[in-house]
């Protein structure tokens, strides 16, 4: 009778053991999600804050490209304001475009291209650009684990339990892939 | 399947350090009867007393320091962001790329392109490259090697290398010491039981001080090594970066007189054996580069 009643505290324990498990792994899983999501904001805010040095820089030897420079101003207030990290991240992705459609430009302009401050900001932007990229794939990577987690059994029971859906994967524009064409 | 293997890595890592540990502790133990059954049977409680202490400390501080003794004895410098520009680029974003902590950076001068990576956590982990490798590589190079160092770090190979390298590489240094100044007390007059036994653990350390080098290689198992390469493909998810910096590596000449910088226990840490010998098979720390460069090819 004894050892009956042990057994099935034993089982107990182990039961609930199981659920805090999975219970922790979907936090853990999630925090490491939204961890990497802050990532991306930081460095697309680092790009958006170099911004206006650059336009500044490019002003001085680069006057009568004013189509390209409000389009990455543009690029750049539409940014600030997006609501939303699916949206931020768009045009995050759209300011990148028209940042390699200006340094393209600056090609034409050696004496910006030799401008030591241009140059460092360029630099700047392209580590940044770099970063973006990483923390994207991180991302992704993340929410891949979230959702085998989610999806595969027996957590897909947990995870209904505890109410988490599976997460959806962050879409990088296609044009944004694509070098920049220039036409002069 | 990646994940799972990665997870049995890690716990494998932790518990064979942990084992490393506890073998060294009993291992000081016993050194330190065989001591007290040398000099007195009386002075038993002192000496196994102080051996207990001794072992304490040994396995406390060589656990909590081993990434600086590593570090000292190649005498790397810490690595500045103004200095070494690409370095902090290139670990920075593989640090995102992984979704490990940054870890500290050192440089170590010499030619040779390698590189190791140390720390008992991926918190407390750095990665050390050489003078040459930061010359040589170009960025995708650069990134490839240290996404390879920061597998070792992930899985927590670091821990187990660095504590293997440094608590073995530091027991053959004591036999050889012991060994040594066996040889001088010899001579001196002793009464035939103690002479017997300090004769037998003579023989016990010359045995075991080749058997502890050799275990260093056997148990950094050269599967790490693959494994740290194709997790390094998954990082940076750009294979030629790795497989052209191993090209350059397999191709450079390195003068006898580099080859001597880094200690022998030390050498199973680096991202390719410093030592470039030619043996392969089951003794070899690392496996040949040509058979890594065909793998990462094939992904």
């Amino acid at each position: 009778m004894e050892a009956i009643f042990w057994i099935i505290i034993a089982l107990v324990v182990l039961v609930a053991i199981v659920f805090v498990y999975y219970y922790n792994r979907f936090v853990v899983l999630g925090n490491r999600i939204d961890n990497s999501l802050s990532q991306i904001d930081v460095q697309l805010r680092k790009r958006a804050d170099l911004v206006p040095n650059l336009i500044n820089s490019v002003k001085g030897y680069a006057k009568h490209e004013k189509g390209i420079m409000t389009e990455v101003t543009k690029a750049r207030n539409l940014l600030m304001n997006a609501k939303g990290f699916e949206k931020r991240v768009k045009a995050g992705a759209e300011l990148e475009r028209s940042l390699g459609k200006l340094f393209a430009i600056a090609e034409n302009y050696p004496q910006l291209r030799a401008n030591e401050n241009f140059l460092q900001l360029q630099n700047e932007l392209s580590a940044i650009e770099d970063r973006i990229a990483y923390s994207r794939q991180f991302y992704n990577d993340s929410i891949l684990t979230y959702n085998n987690a989610c999806q595969s059994f027996p957590g897909n029971m947990f995870a209904n339990l505890y109410g988490k859906k599976a997460k959806q994967f962050l879409q990088i524009p296609q044009e944004s892939r694509a070098v920049p064409k220039v036409s002069f | 399947m990646q994940k799972i293997s990665f997870h049995d890595q890690i716990q494998k890592n932790k518990l064979k350090s942990f084992f490393l540990i506890i073998l060294i502790f009993i291992f000081f133990l016993v050194l330190g009867y065989l001591i007290s059954l040398i000099l007195d049977p009386s002075y038993f409680f002192i000496i196994m007393i102080f051996s207990i202490i001794f072992s304490m400390s040994y396995v406390l501080i060589s656990y909590y320091n081993s990434d600086k003794i590593a570090l000292a004895s190649v005498r790397a410098r810490p690595a500045s962001r103004s200095g070494h520009p690409n370095f902090y680029q290139a670990a920075e974003n593989m640090a995102l790329a992984s979704g490990l902590p940054m870890p500290r950076l050192f440089v170590m001068e010499s030619e040779e392109i390698n590189a190791f990576a140390s720390g008992r956590n991926p918190e407390k982990a750095v990665i050390c490259m050489t003078s040459g490798a930061l010359k040589k590589l170009n960025k995708q190079e650069l990134e490839g090697v240290i996404a390879h160092e920061m597998s070792h770090i992930a899985n927590y190979d670091i821990r187990f290398m660095t504590l293997t390298a440094v608590m073995i590489g530091m027991i053959s240094i004591i036999a050889q010491i012991f060994i040594r100044s066996l040889w001088f007390s010899g001579m001196s007059d002793r009464d035939n039981k103690a002479g017997a036994i300090l004769i037998l653990v003579g023989i016990i350390f010359a045995i075991l001080a080749p058997i502890a080098a050799q275990l260093v290689s056997l148990a950094i198992s050269r599967k790490r090594e693959f494994l740290a390469d194709s997790t390094a493909v998954k990082f940076t998810r750009y294979p030629p970066g790795l497989i052209n910096a191993l090209t350059k590596i397999k191709n450079e000449h390195v003068s006898e007189k580099e080859k001597h910088r880094v200690a022998k226990g030390l050498a199973p840490l680096f991202i390719s054996d410093p030592f470039k010998r030619k043996i392969s098979g089951l003794f070899a720390t690392h496996p040949d580069v040509e058979e890594r460069i065909k793998r990462l090819k094939s992904m």
